[in-house]
């Protein structure tokens, strides 16, 4: 995807045990992480340190036996997307302490045909956008995705909505952005 | 109709071929109930990493080159060196304190901030070299219950215990805490911008403390200070730390220390 041409060969250089690779790698994609994770508006800032540092030690801790080291960039954000929802849901007693969300296992995941549609990707993601009718979930989304400065909290004190419903507006289009995701996917990427 | 669920899932991360064709169809319009599903399910594969991906790679976030979060990779390291990622042993916990309960603890014990009556010893800590910034260190424990009481080096304190930082430096820079258990090298917590004058040790995000959390026996607290223009990298002032005494003269760091034994009994008042 978008940065994860770079990231290729510190990756193959971590998974060598280049302590070096690891910082570079940890430079490179913390900011991404680290939006994804500020899209959880109830997780306080300590929270949100602990997902981060929880999500790299074990995408850290994996990344040798990851075999497609193209989709780094991918497993690394599903880590990070499981490890702030487990957080979240642990925070709101809706998932026991001892429950956790699997990660993708590094020796499973798949070859992900890179970039190949990624203009044409950006352009569904643009129009999803642009059908939404005018409101709040619209100007959340934008402010989260497209604007990308504020964090969901931030959001829902500019709105003045409360912190879980930022984040429930940005999950449900999220959610819609998947099932089209998927669609395309099934519709011949794995052929 | 059907819909999404954790079976139809693991029968598309197959490939199955009737799965994937019936699901082609009917994810092409939206569905309430498979986004639902879809919104509260990881996978199949790295798919929600590829659509966080996407989405993320629309706004600034990907383009920016950002410079190392140092504080944040050596929380990575401490957390690959112990058995389990999601224990916080111990860390910078900030925010929720009150500094103005801090200041009137602390107010009794400061001295006037004369540089040129540098000798008394109401302070803990070492002293500062002399280099281009003197610094001080006064640390305050806060009970769980709340209470806090000032601490004299090598002071006996419970694992419950926050320890709150106040600092006297000679000018504005800035420092860095690292903190070490017996027998292991010095390991950074935090960053922090220095002031002249008396303050108490503060971040981006408010107040910071020192959870003691899960420790046990000596503890040692570094702040080591530098002069803006003259901060060196974690990596080169535990090389200073691990060198003693004789490596702070020769560098001109403030290397402040203070000892601390964690118990877990009572808390003597
Ligand atoms: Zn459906």
């Amino acid at each position: 995807m978008g940065s994860s041409e770079g990231l290729t060969e510190w990756v193959l250089r971590a998974s060598r045990g280049e302590a070096s690779a690891y910082s570079e790698l940890y430079r490179r994609s913390r900011p991404m992480v680290a939006r994804l994770v500020a899209g959880f508006a109830p997780l306080d800032p300590d929270e949100v340190e602990d997902v981060i540092q929880e999500t790299f030690v074990r995408a850290f801790r994996a990344l040798p036996r990851l075999k497609e080291v193209g989709a780094f960039e991918a497993w690394l954000l599903s880590i990070a997307r499981n490890r702030a929802r487990t957080r979240l849901e642990r925070k709101s007693s809706t998932r026991r302490l001892e429950d956790d969300v699997a990660d993708p296992e590094p020796d499973t995941v798949p070859h992900i045909p890179e970039a190949l549609q990624l203009e044409r990707d950006i352009e569904v993601v643009r129009r999803l956008i642009a059908e939404l009718p005018e409101g709040e979930e619209k100007r959340t989304v934008q402010l989260f995705y497209i604007e990308g400065e504020l964090s969901a909290r931030e959001i829902a004190e500019k709105l003045g909505v409360g912190k879980s419903a930022v984040t429930m507006r940005l999950e449900r289009f999220r959610s819609r952005i998947k099932r089209e995701l998927l669609r395309r996917v099934l519709a011949g990427r794995w052929e | 109709m059907r819909h999404l669920n954790a079976d139809a899932l693991s029968a598309l991360a197959r490939r199955e071929p009737e799965a994937v064709a019936y699901f082609r169809e009917h994810l092409g319009t939206s569905c309430d109930t498979c986004e639902q599903f879809l919104a509260t399910h990881s996978g199949p594969d790295v798919l929600d990493g590829q659509v966080d991906a996407l989405l993320l790679g629309m706004g600034p976030v990907a383009k920016q080159d950002a410079p190392l979060d140092e504080v944040g990779l050596a929380r990575v390291r401490r957390g690959l060196r112990q058995g389990r990622p999601d224990t916080r042993r111990w860390g910078l916990i900030a925010g929720a304190i009150a500094a103005s309960v801090l200041a009137v603890v602390l107010v009794p014990r400061l001295r006037a901030p004369t540089p040129d009556t540098d000798t008394d010893t109401e302070w803990n800590g070492v002293k500062g070299p002399s280099g281009n910034i003197a610094l001080e260190l006064a640390v305050v424990a806060r009970a769980a219950d709340g209470g806090l009481r000032r601490l004299d080096s090598e002071s006996p304190v419970e694992d419950a215990d926050v320890l709150l930082l106040r600092y006297h430096a000679t000018e504005a820079g800035t420092a860095l805490l690292f903190q070490q258990r017996a027998g292991q090298g010095p390991e950074l917590l935090g960053r922090f911008p220095l002031e002249a004058g008396t303050h108490d040790l503060e971040g981006p995000q408010g107040l910071a403390g020192v959870s003691l959390e899960g420790e046990s026996g000596p503890v040692t607290l570094w702040l080591v200070g530098a002069t803006g223009g003259q901060e060196p990298t974690p990596e080169a002032v535990r090389d200073v730390l691990v060198g003693g005494s004789s490596a702070w003269e020769q560098s001109r760091l403030a290397v402040t220390r203070f000892d601390v034994s964690v118990g877990s009994g009572q808390n003597p008042r």
